[in-house]
């Protein structure tokens, strides 16, 4: 348990709660299961793994979360949004997920299973000419 | 990557057997027993002692009657079962079991809510739904009930009850809500508590008791069971909160601050439980230690003063919320500011909000996982570990704990890392404890601190509300009247239920027969 910050320590991720719960109220909430069918470079895919990214890294890799916050210390600002990270091959992103890196903690294949991450990653990875293709998984853009 | 650690007195054949057996039950992809697999349920924010929880393998039932053919499953073949609800039970052991080889029982893949009542405010909902979850479930569904949430809330609402983690609204003890469960025994059968035992109540997830003993709170922080459902109550969103928000300059400070507000607690003035933090916890979000001070020792006071100074922070902060109607609120914020006025000539900081206005300036429970910020204090793979006595809600325990505690961080060399949240009887004190988990030195201090803390605590005749699984047997030793009667009874019961020792072998202490040997 970790006590809650004073009012003034969590203002900065007000914004953060708010953004999450835009991406409720859009019906990002709750993606469709992801079948296990193998991640191809159909805007389909992208949009379904731009979904499971929201529901599953959300928690701390939209604006303003924890992920977010912490990439942007160490990396800077300029990569500090998973969603529009131009540098990160889908291997990179499936390998770290499942052991974790700094304070980001190791995810079990029951809270994200392998067919989930296949899309994520790829989502994540997508070749620049899908990125005109799928609004910002960051939610930072009108 | 850990390789398999076997749970004890199970040899290799036996638990390739029951893994089959398990796989037969929820298919094979739910059956999770590669190295990489054991490294994600091991305990991610250990104080350099993960290797003593390895888990063996995990399983995920999707459903209640998988969950009973699982624990009959594990009777035929004498394997451990540990159950978590999301495994988010951080600073805690999180998904990790107590004892090395015991098998995870994932129940992250339940997550159905099964009902939300708004008229009599409850939710009925499995072990795998997150805090998130639910929140997004009341705002997509425009449902006016408030949730209670912890500071970081990634994990499960079941979960955290069962632990009595708490939040911050007039709801914020989370443990109190729960109203009727569906539980799996060791044994496999299936029970429903209070009036959920009759087949056609309506009352299940209204009234706590139904007829004779009351056993929800048996299965809290207990290994007597798996919980499949809970009913929680929830609370009717309010017509306004009204916030005060003040900064207190020194460290004895909290004394009054509590001696204050407890009566008003205790009164019902104030009806939600306010964290009174040492600004740390804020200087700990918002930047890294080696920005200030790169000292082995703990972080000296004058080096933290100059920080709170640049940063207008006091030596505490307090953040108070009144809930309720708005002239109610504003009646209790004019008794809430003479009574503090006795003392301080600050004035509050107040923050308004009417029903209408974005829900997370309200003092609603909005889930967050930013808190977790913490763990960057020191750099590297951070971790950190909570040690939360509970203590009677005076000036003067307070006090005497805060100089005590702060002290022994200082002799053993860890930056002291307090808050003290106001019940309204007690106080619950939790001391972070923040590490890089590769530096040997400083995780060793850690463990050391905690056990010291422990004995302290014990002298005074406090015990912590709930502890990391590393330390459940020194607590469990400290509740020692008439020779540890209460252990007895609780391992009676134990072997009793569960003459395998199937359940969570260790959880709060509690050990059944068979491995009651592996006691620290």
């Amino acid at each position: 348990m970790i006590a809650r910050s004073p009012l003034g320590a969590i203002a900065p991720y007000l914004s953060f709660a708010g953004l999450m719960t835009l991406a409720i109220s859009i019906g990002l909430g709750h993606p469709r299961a992801a079948q296990s069918k193998s991640a191809g470079d159909s805007a389909l895919n992208y949009g379904e793994g731009e979904k499971l990214f929201h529901a599953r890294c959300g928690y701390c890799h939209l604006a303003g979360g924890t992920g977010t916050i912490m990439l942007g210390r160490r990396l800077g600002k300029d990569r500090a949004l998973l969603g529009e990270r131009t540098d990160l091959t889908a291997d990179y992103v499936k390998k770290i997920t499942r052991v974790g890196i700094n304070g980001m903690p190791p995810h079990t294949r029951i809270e994200v299973p392998d067919s989930e991450l296949e899309l994520i990653a790829a989502f994540i990875a997508r070749p620049a000419s899908a990125r005109t293709q799928t609004p910002s998984a960051a939610g930072s853009q009108p | 990557m850990p390789s398999l650690v076997l749970p004890p007195n199970v040899n290799e054949k036996t638990f390739q057997k029951a893994l089959d057996a398990f796989a037969g039950v929820v298919g094979r992809q739910w059956v999770l027993a590669t190295d990489e697999d054991r490294y994600t349920y091991m305990d991610i924010y250990a104080p350099g002692d993960a290797d003593q929880h390895t888990p063996s393998a995990a399983v995920g039932p999707a459903t209640a009657e998988e969950v009973q053919a699982i624990v009959r499953l594990a009777n035929e073949y004498k394997i451990p079962l540990w159950p978590i609800s999301r495994g988010k039970n951080l600073g805690y052991g999180a998904a990790a079991p107590n004892m090395p080889g015991t098998v995870v029982l994932d129940l992250g893949r339940m997550k159905r809510i099964i009902e939300v009542n708004e008229r009599y405010g409850y939710c009925l909902i499995e072990p795998g739904v997150g805090f998130f979850d639910l929140f997004a479930h009341l705002q997509e569904n425009k449902i006016p009930l408030w949730m209670s949430v912890p500071a970081n809330a990634w994990g499960s609402v079941v979960g955290n009850a069962l632990e009595r983690g708490y939040g911050y609204t007039p709801y914020g003890e989370n443990t109190k809500n729960i109203c009727g469960m569906e539980i799996v025994l060791p044994n496999g059968e299936m029970v429903r508590t209070g009036t959920g035992a009759m087949s056609n109540s309506p009352n299940w997830h209204l009234f706590k008791y139904g007829f004779g003993p009351s056993w929800d709170q048996v299965f809290v922080q207990s290994n007597y069971g798996v919980v499949t459902k809970m009913g929680m109550w929830l609370m009717p969103e309010p017509e306004a909160t009204l916030g005060l928000n003040m900064q207190l300059p020194d460290p004895d400070d909290i004394g009054w601050a509590i001696d204050v507000l407890q009566p008003l607690r205790l009164n019902g003035v104030l009806q939600q439980n306010p964290s009174i933090g040492n600004s740390l916890r804020v200087v700990a979000t918002r930047s890294p230690r080696s920005q200030w001070y790169d000292g082995d020792g703990a972080l000296p006071d004058d080096v933290l003063r100059s920080i709170l100074d640049k940063w207008n922070l006091g030596w505490w902060g307090v953040n108070l919320r009144l809930f309720g109607y708005d002239e109610v609120n504003e009646a209790h914020a004019r008794l809430i500011k003479a009574a503090f006025a006795k003392h301080t000539n600050q004035e509050f900081e107040v923050v308004k909000w009417r029903r209408g206005d974005p829900i997370e300036n309200s003092g609603a429970g909005v889930p967050t996982t930013n808190p977790l910020q913490i763990i960057n204090w020191r750099g590297g793979r951070g971790g950190h570990l909570g040690f939360s006595p509970v203590l009677p809600a005076g000036g003067e325990h307070v006090l005497k704990q805060f100089h005590s505690t702060k002290k022994r961080y200082e002799e053993i060399g860890v930056d002291y890392y307090g808050s003290f949240t106001l019940f309204d009887r007690y106080a619950i004190n939790v001391n972070m404890m923040v590490y890089d988990r590769d530096d040997k030195a400083l995780t060793d201090k850690v463990r050391n601190l905690f056990t010291v803390l422990v004995a302290d605590a014990a002298k005074e005749g406090y015990s912590e509300y709930r502890t990391h699984i590393s330390f459940m047997d020194d607590v469990a030793l400290s509740f020692d009247y008439n020779n540890h009667a209460l252990r007895r009874l609780n391992e009676t019961v134990k072997d009793a239920l569960d003459p395998n020792g199937i359940l969570a072998p260790g959880k709060q202490g509690i050990w059944p027969k068979v491995y009651r040997g592996s006691r620290a």
